[in-house]
C-alpha cells in the first residue's frame, strides 16, 4: 500500500454491524477485504467502490458514501441532473417527465441529463469514424461513462488507460452547461448551490472527488437514488405544475441498461458488456491483443448496466422493463440538431481537459525483489490446500500467499493447513507409541 | 541471481479452458510487476501459442522462466510438428481445422504475431514428433 497517498475511497464498513464473514471479502474485485481475526472486514486494498460488498453484505454493515446529507437540508436552488436510471424506479405507470416533475417541487432547478446522452451518442460517432480504416490508431475505444470501469482500467489494467475514449461523460457535460448557462443568466451565483448528480452508482462520489479525465469535477455532490427516493414518492401524490421538463427521446432514456450507450451511435462494431466479472474477462482478452476488430466497447460494472446500480430502489429487470416501454414510447430518433452536435464537436466542446494516470498503489519494488517475492509466493502457494475457504481472512489462498510473503500474517492462520498438521501430529505420535 | 520457474499444463482440443494458461501467466507478470508494454507483448505471445497447442498439438505444457534479464517462454506439445516452419511463419498460412475455424481461431496469425511480438523466437519441430517454440523477451 501506498502510505504517502491512500486513495480516497467512498465505500465504508461499520465495525459495529460486522460480524466478520467472508462475503464481503470474497465478492470483492479488487481483493481489497481482508477480515481481521474472523471479527470485522477492513478495506486494506485498493477500493475502486464498485459497490459488490454493500450488495452482498447480509447485515447491511456496507455502505456507499453519497454527499451524506439528507436531500431535504439542501438548499431548493440546488440544481438537480438526474441520471435517467431514476425514471424506471416507480413502476411503468409514473412518466419521466412526472418524476422531474416531483423533483422540482423540492429543487427550482431540474434538469433531464438523457438529453446530453444524444449529444455524446454523436461525439462518439464522430470520433469513431475518425479512426475507422487508419492503421496504427487505439482500438478497441473504450466507453468512459462507468467510473469503476475507469478505476479498474487505471489500477489493474493500466495499459488500456489509452483506449479509454477522451470524450467527457454525459454527466460532467450536463453540470459544465448547467453552471455555464446559469451563470450567463446570472440566475445566481453557482458556487453558492451547486450542482448534484442523482445516482444509481456507489462510486459516483469518488469520480466527483477525484476526477480521472478532467482537472476537477462539474458537479458538487451526489445523491444516491436510495436517498431521494421516498422523496419523489411523496412528491407525486396529486401534482399540479404542468410544464415540460423531460427533453430526451428514447435513445437517451434507454442507456440505463447495458447496450443502451452503444443503441444510440450511427451503425459501426460495438459490443456492450455488462458485470464487473464479464468486464474483468473482456479486459483481459483486450490486453491479450484480441478484439481489435470491435470499434467501441461499452462497459458497465453492473450487471444489465446502470440499472443495477447498488443505489437503486427498484428491482434490476422490473427496472429494465420500464425502460424498455420509455424507449419504445419515445422513440429511437435523437431530439437534436446533428449538425449543431458535429458543429460542437469539431469546437471540442466534448473533449476531456486532462489525463491523468491513477497512481499504481503497489509500491514497485526492483526487478530482482520483485521476482525473489513472487518466488516466496509461489513457495507458500503450493503448501496451502487451495480450498479457497476464505478462514484465514485473505479472500483466497493466492491473496494469502502473498500476505505471507508480504509478512502481513503469519502462515498459522491457515486454519486447513494446520488442522492437518495436527493431523499428522497425532498419527506420528500414535506410530511413536 | 533470482530466478522463477513456472509450468502450466495445456490440453489439446480443450476449446472451453483455451486461453485460460495465457490468463495466468499475465496474472504472474502483472503480480512481479513488470511494465504494462513488456506484459502487453509477453500476453499476446502466450495467448497465441497457447492457441497453437489446443488446435494443433497434442497435450503440452508452457513453462515460463523468469529473471532479471527477461521472460522465456517455452511451449512444448507431442502434436504432428510443423511441416514448414518458413511457411507456417507467414502471415495468412493455417493448417487449421474446419473445427478451429468455426470458432473464430486458425487465421493464420499466430507464429507472425508471436514474430512481430518477441525479442527471439526458435521453432524446433520434429514432423509426427512435436514441436517446441522458443520465445523470449528482454526485461
Amino acid at each position: 500500500m501506498d502510505q504517502e497517498r491512500s486513495p480516497l475511497h467512498y465505500v465504508q464498513i461499520d465495525e459495529k454491524r460486522c460480524i466478520g464473514c467472508v462475503l464481503c471479502m470474497k465478492a470483492c474485485p479488487s481483493k481489497a477485504i481482508r477480515v481481521r481475526d474472523l471479527k470485522v472486514a477492513e478495506i486494506v486494498g485498493t477500493c475502486i467502490d464498485c459497490g459488490e460488498c454493500i450488495r452482498v453484505c447480509p447485515r447491511g454493515a456496507v455502505k456507499a458514501i453519497t454527499t451524506g446529507s439528507d436531500p431535504s437540508t439542501l438548499s431548493r436552488y440546488t440544481i438537480i441532473s438526474a441520471s435517467p436510471v431514476l425514471y424506471a424506479q416507480f413502476g411503468e405507470e409514473v412518466m419521466p417527465n412526472e418524476v422531474l416533475l416531483a423533483l422540482r417541487r423540492s429543487f427550482k432547478y431540474v434538469y433531464d441529463q438523457a438529453h446530453i446522452h444524444e449529444l455524446y451518442n454523436v461525439a462518439v460517432g464522430l470520433q469513431i469514424k475518425e479512426n475507422r480504416g487508419k492503421e496504427g490508431v487505439v482500438r478497441p475505444l473504450i466507453s468512459p461513462v462507468c467510473p469503476v470501469v475507469n478505476r479498474l482500467i487505471g489500477y489493474r489494467f493500466p495499459s488500456l488507460l489509452k483506449n479509454i475514449i477522451p470524450i467527457v461523460t454525459p454527466r460532467e457535460i450536463a453540470a459544465r452547461e448547467l453552471k455555464r448557462r446559469l451563470y450567463c443568466d446570472k440566475v445566481f451565483d453557482t458556487s453558492e448551490f451547486g450542482v448534484y448528480h442523482i445516482t444509481p452508482c456507489s462510486a459516483k462520489m469518488v469520480s466527483i472527488k477525484d476526477p480521472m479525465f478532467l482537472k476537477s469535477s462539474y458537479l458538487d455532490g451526489a445523491l444516491g437514488i436510495n436517498e431521494v427516493y421516498e422523496l419523489i414518492k411523496k412528491n407525486l401524490r396529486d401534482l399540479e405544475e404542468d410544464m415540460m421538463l423531460h427533453r430526451s427521446s428514447g435513445v437517451g432514456i434507454g442507456w440505463g441498461v447495458s447496450g443502451g450507450e452503444i443503441a444510440g451511435i450511427e451503425e459501426g462494431n460495438y459490443l456492450a458488456v455488462s458485470g464487473l466479472e464479464e468486464t474483468i474477462r473482456y479486459l483481459e482478452k483486450i490486453e491479450m491483443g484480441l478484439f481489435n476488430n470491435i470499434e467501441y466497447f461499452e462497459f458497465r460494472a453492473c450487471l444489465e448496466g446502470c440499472i443495477g446500480g447498488p443505489l437503486t430502489v427498484a428491482d434490476r429487470y422490473e427496472a429494465k422493463r420500464t425502460v424498455a416501454k420509455f424507449v419504445r414510447m419515445f422513440g429511437q430518433e435523437k431530439r437534436l440538431k446533428y449538425a449543431q452536435a458535429q458543429k460542437a464537436y469539431q469546437e471540442g466542446w466534448f473533449h476531456s481537459e486532462i489525463k491523468i494516470t491513477p497512481a499504481d498503489a503497489k509500491n514497485r519494488l526492483p526487478l530482482s525483489e520483485a521476482i525473489e517475492r513472487q518466488e516466496r509466493i509461489e513457495e507458500v502457494f503450493r503448501m496451502l490446500p487451495g480450498k479457497e475457504c476464505g478462514l484465514c481472512g485473505s479472500p483466497d489462498c493466492r491473496s494469502f500467499a502473498e500476505d505471507v510473503a508480504d509478512a502481513m500474517v503469519s502462515l498459522d492462520h491457515c486454519v486447513l493447513l494446520n488442522l492437518k498438521n495436527r493431523g499428522e501430529g497425532k498419527r506420528e505420535g500414535r506410530r511413536n507409541s | 541471481m533470482a530466478q522463477l520457474t513456472k509450468n502450466y499444463p495445456i490440453k489439446a482440443r480443450d476449446y472451453l479452458r483455451a486461453g485460460e494458461v495465457s490468463m495466468q501467466v499475465q496474472g504472474l507478470l502483472k503480480s512481479i510487476g513488470f511494465t504494462q508494454e513488456l506484459i502487453r507483448r509477453v500476453s499476446i505471445c502466450a495467448y497465441e501459442a497457447e492457441m497453437n497447442v489446443v488446435m494443433h498439438g497434442g497435450d503440452g505444457q508452457m513453462t515460463v522462466a523468469i529473471n532479471t534479464d527477461g521472460i522465456i517462454l517455452n511451449v512444448k506439445d507431442s502434436g504432428p510438428g510443423i511441416e514448414d516452419v518458413s511457411l507456417a511463419l507467414q502471415e495468412g498460412y493455417s493448417t487449421a481445422s474446419d473445427e478451429a475455424r468455426e470458432m473464430g481461431f486458425g487465421a493464420g496469425m499466430g507464429l507472425p504475431n508471436i514474430q512481430k511480438n518477441s525479442d527471439s523466437l526458435g521453432i524446433l519441430s520434429e514432423k509426427g514428433k512435436g514441436t517446441e517454440v522458443k520465445i523470449g523477451f528482454k526485461a
